[in-house]
């Protein structure tokens, strides 16, 4: 249950992390430059699957009904953390999801 | 004049913010609080000793001290230990006269424990503003209708949603807070929305009774009745003659109840010792969204035969008991409490900085507004101060009380309650006296160090304050809410550079 409910907030923050990132204004505060059109649909895609792989995760950890409810807090909750990230931290908030993969790994492993 | 719609919002947004804000922050910030409240009642009773005993071992232990003390009550309770609470509990007589004790878990005497107002207080005072009567529940319906108000007048006006989704710009003064703000209402809406809706209908009943008024003649038993299930089931023919008779082995049953319900919190026995004695067993209501109400399996106390089995609620009732289980939360274990915890928190900081916001935009017109409207913001900067800083004074403090008050004291719930209520008016007192930004720092500056010096003060106070592991996890949280407020009260002592030129400052006045 544990891995299960730490892949759904991963995910979630991986995805309000790309759907941010496909915002113009946010790709240049982390890359000093503008997206193009093209990696900016890319990543709104990506950042909507990864909310999807969450709610899928939220479903194996809590129940489907259970589930949706604890997506939603996830979601808004991944969402503030970045929000409060980006302005003080924003290479570290774009690249701290690398640090879930060994954080997933020792869960699964202890677990 | 006339207006337009967003105006007239912005106007609502702005002032009925400001009159609902100061109790919602209360209710919000309590109510957070109260996600925990098994567990600040377990830090609140240190007496309680860590144990292993299974539901089997705790009912035997109950059942020993109640048939040597207690022979001839009528209803015999036992509240058993579960994950959040180690407190093994006997009880008699009903819900209302009865008497509870605290059992130790390994002797099965009585545990003496401090009389305290405990995590029960934090939960009642989060929906009734410890008012009398139901004053306070009218006023909590009356605040999450202005919350709901403000959130859709806040939708309304607020016209970049989705571009400053997760905008955030620190150190920009008046800014950074309608940012902090606006971010932090729109990405956690849906939980602002649901908490605040759920709240209502909890009490939708007390709120709009013309319904049962109209079905029930008023009559509240028989709502509740119609609202239960399966009378045929309680139809069981009795002996006709009651004469003693041993109680059933309540191992199996209670196994029995296991397999069917999940975890198991509580049984009653009524009439025990007798040949119409029944046992009704209780579940944990964490296992599922809805709250039961007077669920459980009921079983004869002489054959263990089972009367009646957990019943299925009507699709009415499950919908208010669903909608009402999302507000309190009870299940999803820990995580999901650690979620509404978390989400609480931010939602009451979202409207300490609706309220912040509301007098940082006024802060610079000071000096030229009239004498009149000088008043009234000094009042508004000193009653923000105590709602929301004295709000965290008050709250530590009451648990400071909790360990400093003497064991034996007289009457120590209510002098911990004075305490709290003593440590608020202190704290408005003050931030009337004081100039604002001393008022500001010294009272979070205050909250942050009585918050992270708790463990000392266990250390010093408790035996083993750490012995059941959530005593732990409080302090650890307790420490962690100490450093957001020390960082908060740093911050607010750092000058604020005010870098946004005066003609672009003019128009996000009237955006707002």
């Amino acid at each position: 249950m544990l891995a299960d409910f730490f892949a759904a907030w991963a995910f979630a923050y991986i995805g309000m992390l790309a759907l941010c990132q496909g915002l113009e204004r946010h790709y240049k505060q982390v890359w000093n430059k503008a997206p193009s059109p093209g990696l900016r649909r890319i990543l709104r895609a990506a950042g909507s699957l990864s909310l999807v792989l969450s709610m899928y995760f939220c479903a194996q950890a809590w129940g489907w009904a259970m589930g949706s409810i604890g997506w939603f807090g996830l979601i808004s909750l991944s969402g503030f953390g970045l929000l409060m990230l980006l302005p003080y931290r924003s290479r570290l908030a774009v690249w701290l999801p690398l640090g879930f993969v060994p954080v997933w790994v020792m869960i699964t492993t202890w677990a | 004049m006339k207006q337009t719609l967003t105006q007239s919002l912005a106007w609502l947004h702005t002032w009925g913010g400001l009159i609902v804000g100061w109790l919602l922050f209360v209710i919000f910030l309590t109510g957070s609080l109260a996600v925990f409240d098994q567990e600040i009642d377990n830090w609140m009773h240190p007496e309680l000793p860590a144990h292993q005993l299974t539901d089997e071992q705790a009912v035997e232990r109950a059942l020993g001290y109640l048939r040597e003390y207690k022979a001839d009550a009528k209803q015999w309770g036992i509240g058993l230990p579960n994950d959040r609470s180690p407190e093994l509990r006997a009880s008699t007589g009903g819900r209302r006269d009865g008497l509870s004790v605290t059992l130790d878990p390994t002797t099965g005497d009585v545990l003496p424990v401090r009389e305290t107002a405990g995590g029960r207080f934090i939960f009642l005072f989060h929906f009734t503003l410890h008012m009398p009567r139901m004053i306070g529940i009218y006023l909590v319906g009356a605040l999450a209708m202005g919350m709901l108000a403000a959130l859709v007048s806040g939708i309304v006006i607020h016209k970049k949603i989705f571009k400053e989704f997760f905008t955030f710009r620190p150190a920009k003064g008046q800014r950074s807070w309608l940012d902090a703000h606006n971010a932090s209402a729109v990405l956690l809406l849906p939980f602002h929305l649901m908490i605040t809706y759920s709240g209502l209908a909890i009490f939708l009943v007390i709120y709009m009774p013309a319904a049962m008024d109209a079905l029930f003649d008023g009559d509240r038993e028989a709502f509740f009745k119609a609202q239960g299930a399966t009378p045929a089931a309680l139809e069981v023919k009795r002996p006709e003659n009651i004469e003693p008779a041993p109680l059933v082995a309540i191992g199996p049953l209670l196994a029995k109840a296991r397999d069917v319900m999940g975890p198991l919190n509580a049984v009653n026995i009524s009439n025990p010792g007798q040949s119409n004695a029944e046992i009704h067993i209780r579940p944990m209501t964490g296992n599922q969204i809805a709250l039961i109400k007077g669920g459980g399996m009921r079983f004869n106390g002489v054959t263990g035969e089972q009367l009646s089995g957990p019943t299925d609620m009507r699709a009415s009732v499950l919908t208010h008991q669903v909608i009402s289980g999302m507000h309190f939360a009870q299940f999803g274990g820990y995580p999901m409490r650690w979620v509404y915890f978390i989400c609480g928190l931010i939602s009451s900081a979202m409207i300490a900085s609706g309220l912040v916001l509301f007098t940082v935009k006024r802060r610079r017109k000071y000096a030229s507004e009239s004498r009149v409207a000088q008043r009234l913001y000094h009042w508004v900067e000193a009653i923000n101060v105590t709602v929301i800083a004295g709000l965290c004074v008050a709250c530590i403090g009451l648990l400071w009380s909790n360990r400093l008050l003497p064991v034996s004291m007289a009457e120590r719930a209510d002098a911990e309650l004075n305490v709290f209520f003593g440590l608020w008016v202190l704290s408005f007192v003050h931030a009337v006296l004081r100039a604002r930004m001393q008022a500001w720092r010294e009272q979070l500056g205050l909250a942050a160090v009585m918050c992270l010096s708790l463990p000392l003060l266990s250390l010093f106070t408790v035996n083993q304050p750490w012995a059941v592991h959530s005593n732990m996890w409080l302090e650890l949280t307790s420490m962690a809410l100490g450093g957001l407020l020390l960082w908060s009260c740093w911050k607010v002592s750092q000058p604020v550079v005010e870098r946004v030129p005066r003609k672009k400052a003019a128009v996000m006045a009237e955006v707002n």
